[in-house]
């Protein structure tokens, strides 16, 4: 089942999302990448019914990508974020919703700081240190309250990631096999090999 | 009723149609230079599906076609299928089985689930006959189309996403289509899957239908990179013999085809009856004996035969 | 977008034989008619100031005198809590401006949760008046405009939008009558480094040799500051009433001489 993972850290966030494309009870893609740069300092997990995942990111994709063209400059990621929810929020009311969950994770270069949303697909938005999707939430929440340290540096954070990504491994039956990690910071986003 | 009319029909591929239908109409093209029409003969008409007077169409449709929910009901859509396509050195092997079932009636033992929507792109089919039938032949006239206005083929890529969003744009209204689009393009041999979810995904293997489960056992054990063109065109057979055996909903015949760079070749049609006792015979990549697991361990026993009394 | 009108009837806005749109500039014409709007942009802030034309000694400007939220809101509006903006030509057009620059911002904070970037500000209501330059039947908007705005992405910055529907940011610039003279003071006395203080002065003294009266008073002149709140970071406008633009000018060694006492001294 589809598991997603976000924290934050000293000038950093980390997003984590599984890569498990299924259809009923076959695994049809073991790599698919789930979490999309949105800008050179945004990223996006998404989650939840096939087709508007992929949909859905793409559109918010190409917009973001537009005002970044017309602008010049990118959305910062509160704004980024917002935008993002008020789209989720009018599907939700129009007759063919988006059923999509999302982890927006991104670092604001105008005042230099990480910043992490939390955000459903009822439009639900909330800012939040750190943050899960599916049922690796169940697993990782209490662990994260625990463990998660929000001025620790890139290996602590990478560290807690891996605490909570064994964790469902150990607890959840339909536990995920394999993830991918991104973080973006002040120097932008990259893939990270756990 | 108007208003509801307009509402349905109003998607993206309304207004493609239209968009072509306007084209066409532009540039002059009477109905006969579309030839056959190939049941498109509406294109140039005028478009639109009929949709039944009910207020909710979808509900409607699946209150008559959901055999889960009620078996007695009175549309059954065919459904149990195994296709399966696959990347390697050589190309792509696509091999699909041919049984069409309606419900637990065998319609027909002789579908052709492969479809040919040009010299250099095949689509499989699994789910709804007429919707996969339907909407590949009509990727074939945007694949066409394409071609003509943009003096190059169409990408593996650009044609399933064109698909994709198509089908997308239909979600929730009944079309039932798990497709895999396979071809040979600038980037090499390529496998999209696309179904009616609007799912979408790039891959080396994939195996769709009732009968997917059983096959994906073969194929996955038997799959390498470097699979020669006998060795790759064998394991599909007996991928879809495996499930042809086990599946209810697939059997009858197995239809093998080959992509290369020069485009598809159909290489054959095999009975999985004769597959299971006698093997394929005599082709490229057999091994000469029958699949059959009694065949295969003949005179072979996990417990000792009795000693015959005297 | 917002165009959307019925097929052009009339011919108000082609091209002359010689490739001029006369109609704009017409509206450009009548803008260097308008009472002045000045700004100057420092490195911790921004700075306006607009004439206003007192069009007659009947124009009851009892409750201006106190001004209702800082200045009379003649020239000088608070587009957004930004972007203040100042306005030159024909005040009628100008109001609908304001008023569809403050409706844009305010969409903007819906959708994206921040303020409205100021250039961004400014191409909306260069797309709107661009229009006009282009939809038959229809007059141009008769009006200038400068902006001093403040965003995260680019700081302090001041632009100007035209009839055309063209902008450009500046570092000190003019609109209106005797744009061309207080220009060339500006680009005499303008330093990159100014600071608000600096460039309050510079304002103040280029107002006063520009402008057509002898005297400044603050029933000639609107003013205003953009700078950021120190301790929030937060933008924060200022539209000075006409009591402090006084104070301002008595400061600044402009203010209106008693003329009966210079009289008396002499």
């Amino acid at each position: 089942m589809e598991c997603s993972f976000a924290l934050t850290g000293k000038d950093y966030v980390i997003i984590a999302a599984d890569t498990t494309a299924a259809r009923s009870i076959v695994k049809m893609k073991v790599d698919e990448d789930k979490i999309k740069t949105l800008s050179p300092h945004l990223l996006m997990a998404y989650s939840g019914e096939s087709g508007d995942t992929i949909q859905f990111a793409e559109f918010i994709e190409r917009n973001i990508r537009l005002y970044h063209i017309r602008n010049l400059y990118p959305l910062r990621p509160q704004s980024a974020a917002s935008w993002i929810r008020r789209s989720l929020a009018e599907s939700l009311r129009s007759r063919s919703p988006y059923t999509v969950n999302l982890l927006i994770g991104g670092f604001d270069t105008a005042d230099e700081s990480p910043h992490l949303y939390w955000v459903d697909y009822l439009g639900t938005m909330a800012s939040v240190p750190f943050a899960a999707h599916g049922y690796g939430s169940y697993f990782a929440l209490g662990l994260l309250d625990r463990y998660h340290n929000p001025d620790g540096s890139l290996e602590e954070g990478l560290d807690v990631l891996r605490r909570a990504i064994n964790e469902t491994a150990q607890r959840l039956v339909v536990a995920p096999g394999n993830y991918i990690v991104k973080v973006v910071d002040k120097d932008g986003t990259r893939e990270i090999k756990l | 009723m108007n208003a509801l009319l307009s509402k349905f029909s109003a998607t993206d591929a309304d207004s493609e149609i239209r968009t072509a239908m306007d084209l066409a109409e532009e540039d002059g093209l009477t109905d006969a230079m579309w030839g056959s029409q190939a049941g498109f003969g509406q294109l140039v008409q005028g478009h639109a599906f009929n949709i039944p007077a009910v207020p909710n169409p979808t509900a409607f449709l699946r209150l008559h076609t959901d055999d889960h929910a009620d078996p007695n009901c009175k549309i059954k859509i065919q459904h149990g299928t195994t296709t399966l396509a696959f990347r390697f050195q050589g190309g792509v092997i696509v091999a699909v089985d041919s049984r069409a079932t309606a419900g637990s009636y065998i319609a027909s033992g002789t579908v052709k689930k492969v479809i040919e929507i040009n010299p250099y792109l095949l689509g499989t089919m699994a789910g709804g006959a007429a919707d996969c039938q339907y909407w590949e032949t009509y990727l074939g006239i945007q694949c066409r189309l394409h071609e003509l206005r943009n003096r190059e083929r169409i990408s593996v890529a650009a044609a399933s996403k064109y698909l994709s969003n198509l089908v997308y744009s239909y979600k929730g209204m009944g079309l039932s289509m798990g497709t895999m689009i396979c071809g040979w393009d600038k980037t090499g041999p390529t496998i999209f899957y696309v179904d009616s979810d609007g799912s979408r995904l790039k891959g080396d293997l994939f195996s769709v239908g009732s009968g997917s489960t059983f096959a994906y056992g073969v194929l996955d054990q038997g799959y390498r990179w470097d699979l020669t063109d006998e060795e790759a065109q064998e394991l599909g057979r007996r991928s879809i013999y495996a499930a042809g055996h086990r599946d209810a909903f697939s059997g009858n015949t197995c239809n093998l085809y080959h992509v290369k760079e020069d485009g598809w070749r159909f290489i054959g049609n095999y009975d999985i009856t004769k597959m299971h006792y006698d093997g394929p015979g005599a082709v490229p990549g057999s091994l000469g004996s029958g699949y059959g697991y009694d065949v295969r361990t003949d005179n072979r026993f996990s417990v000792l035969p009795k000693p015959v009394s005297a | 977008m917002v165009l959307t009108f019925c097929p052009p009837k009339g011919r108000t806005t082609i091209f002359s034989p010689e490739g001029r749109l006369y109609q704009i500039e017409y509206a450009m014409e009548a803008i260097s008619h308008a009472g002045t709007v000045l700004g100057v942009l420092a490195t911790d802030g921004v700075v306006l100031a607009a004439e206003k034309k007192v069009t007659g000694k009947l124009l009851d400007l009892s409750e201006a005198k106190e001004g209702r939220y800082g200045g009379s809101g003649e020239k000088i509006f608070l587009l957004n809590s930004n972007v203040i903006g100042g306005v030159a030509g024909i005040t009628a057009d100008a109001n609908s401006l304001v008023n569809y620059a403050r409706s844009a911002a305010q969409q903007h904070l819906l959708r994206y949760n921040e303020d409205i970037p100021v250039e961004l500000l400014a191409q909306r209501l260069c797309d709107l008046k661009q229009g006009y330059t282009q939809f038959g039947g229809l007059r141009p908007f008769g009006v200038s405009l400068l902006y001093a705005g403040y965003d995260p992405h680019y700081q302090f910055q001041l632009y100007h939008s035209d009839p055309s529907g063209n902008y450009s940011g500046w570092k000190a610039t003019c609109i209106g009558a005797n744009n061309g003279t207080a220009q060339s003071l500006l680009k005499q006395e303008y330093k990159d480094d100014i600071t608000v203080e600096e460039a309050i002065g510079l304002v103040m003294r280029t107002m006063s040799k520009t402008m057509d009266s002898t005297t400044l008073g603050s029933e000639k002149l609107e003013f205003a500051v953009l700078t950021v709140d120190p301790v929030t970071k937060e933008p924060r406008a200022k539209i000075y009433r006409p009591a402090e633009i006084d104070a301002l000018l008595v400061k600044h060694d402009l203010a209106k001489k008693d003329e009966d006492a210079e009289m008396k001294a002499t």
